[in-house]
């Protein structure tokens, strides 16, 4: 096989292997946004913009679908985890480490309601936005193509590890998009530190 | 995996962005926000021309982190090249490596910005036209210019186009085209700046004609000696200027300058400049369709 072959061969087994934990994350009164399996056990993570005001409902990509529990959420860093009663799912690996500038990577989402989508891009700046409380939240900037519907959703790299969640869309023009997502080094701790306090749900954590 | 060849593009494009990352440095001179530049020589930096707003208290951080001073050495707002010279040299190992082979029209390329202290951005891309010559607006001419599809990021002007395998493509700047972003090929940019360094400035000759675009009838091409369509008629020439000193007269029609055909303005624009200023310079003419060559003192701009 040519060059050419090959590359059109490992981006399709890249997207064969992220997609099955894409989910659509769909609020009661917005437009769906998207998700990722962080868990077999049926944790999903997502943008707490997402989410809304009520338990959203999460599909899975065999058109399954199921009313979710919010587990926790933090709009200054606008990410929230939900659960779902699942298991057998396809979590997605987290990236080691921080990615590089330069390096290729791929986002997953459903923009404008369009379902199953990659956009592809570079990671353009490794910065740190301040949230309202003050705190340096680490952000991977790329060029990758990100719209409405693309918010929740992983951006990966070549390897298919995480390493942010699309977050934000600064300057819709897609001669200037600037997409920001979460890094994966700051998602892994917030997970960690939610799944500690919140090991055993209550209806009283669900809002 | 072992022969993932995505992975192996992805790490490429990550290492090249690390090697000319080096080379990339934040210029600080003027009042909005701080614009790129190119390290050219362990002292010397590579930027466009429109983001330099002041000649001195210019100030550079280096992708250590490490802040020099700098003044202009030279600067041509015509190809919107400036060359500043750092109060210290750098270290060898951050000086930009130019491109060996010229652009290819479809080649992947990086663009590079130091747009803020936090580290070095970068966009993927594709040369996506390759032109020239073109005016630029700023009274200039460019010989070759690229574009391309990446994202050029608010504070990018003056930054490399970066190869995959992190040579540099060229110098990118907003400022030639109404704002939309080309490049300037590094083996020109290079070059200018070769000349900047020389003589502090890109010399443009002055004619003192205004002339139209005219179809030289066959007749006279014949006379002239070689099949050429179209040439200059001169249709105005300013008093005590360097052509009506020469001796050229409404009517005329300018056909070559140093031997080189002239068809059309920009040719006229760039055999007039560098060399021939401030040089008697032999300028050929058709004078009631017969050719007759003139020895013009070019002037400056």
């Amino acid at each position: 096989m040519n060059f050419n072959g090959r590359f059109t061969q490992v981006i399709d087994e890249l997207v064969q292997r992220v997609m099955p934990s894409l989910v659509i994350v769909r609020g009661h009164r917005f437009g769906a946004g998207a998700g990722m399996v962080w868990d077999s056990n049926g944790l999903i993570l997502t943008n707490n913009h997402v989410v809304g005001r009520h338990n959203p409902i999460v599909i899975l990509q065999n058109d399954r679908e199921y009313e979710s529990r919010l587990l926790a959420r933090d709009p200054d860093v606008d990410l929230a985890l939900l659960s779902i009663d699942a298991t057998d799912l396809t979590p997605l690996p987290p990236a080691p480490i921080s990615p590089r500038v330069g390096e290729m990577v791929f986002a997953f989402g459903h923009p404008w309601g369009q379902r199953n989508t990659v956009t592809r891009g570079i990671v353009s700046a490794l910065i740190h936005a301040h949230n309202r409380r003050g705190e340096k939240l680490p952000v991977v900037r790329s060029d990758v193509p990100l719209a409405p519907g693309n918010s929740g959703g992983p951006l990966v790299n070549a390897k298919g590890q995480v390493v942010g969640i699309n977050a934000m869309i600064v300057g819709g023009d897609q001669s200037v998009s600037i997409a920001a997502s979460v890094a994966t080094e700051f998602v892994k701790k917030a997970v960690s530190d939610w799944v500690k306090e919140k090991a055993q749900p209550t209806p009283s954590d669900v809002m | 995996m072992s022969q993932n060849v995505l992975v192996e593009l992805s790490d490429a494009l990550a290492d090249a962005a690390e090697k000319a990352g080096k080379a990339t440095v934040l210029v600080n001179a003027r009042r909005r926000m701080p614009a790129s530049g190119i390290v050219y020589t362990s002292d010397l930096i590579l930027t466009a021309d429109h983001v330099v707003e002041r000649e001195e208290g210019i100030k550079v951080i280096l992708s250590d982190g490490e802040e020099v001073s700098a003044r202009v050495a030279g600067r041509d707002a015509g190809s919107d090249i400036a060359v500043l010279k750092l109060d210290r040299p750098v270290d060898q190992a951050m000086v930009a490596e130019a491109t060996k082979s010229p652009a290819r029209l479809g080649q992947i390329a990086l663009a590079l910005g130091r747009p803020s202290p936090d580290g070095v951005e970068a966009s993927l891309g594709t040369v996506s036209a390759i032109g020239g010559a073109i005016r630029t607006g700023r009274g200039g001419m460019l010989e070759r210019y690229l574009r391309t599809d990446s994202i050029s990021y608010p504070g990018f002007s003056g930054g490399p186009l970066v190869a995959a395998d992190g040579t540099v493509l060229g110098l990118n700047t907003s400022g030639l085209a109404n704002g939309a972003a080309i490049t300037v090929p590094a083996e020109l940019a290079w070059r200018i700046a070769d000349t900047l360094l020389k003589h502090g400035r890109i010399r443009r000759g002055y004619l003192g004609i205004r002339s139209q675009t005219v179809e030289i009838p066959e007749v006279s091409q014949k006379a002239l000696k070689r099949e050429q369509a179209t040439g200059l008629l001169v249709v105005g020439v300013e008093n005590g200027s360097p052509a009506a000193k020469g001796g050229l007269i409404v009517g005329d029609i300018l056909v070559g300058v140093t031997g080189e055909p002239v068809l059309h303005h920009d040719e006229l624009f760039t055999r007039l400049s560098g060399d021939v200023v401030g040089k008697s310079t032999p300028v050929d003419i058709l004078r009631g369709g017969q050719p007759q060559t003139l020895n013009v003192l070019i002037g400056e701009k």
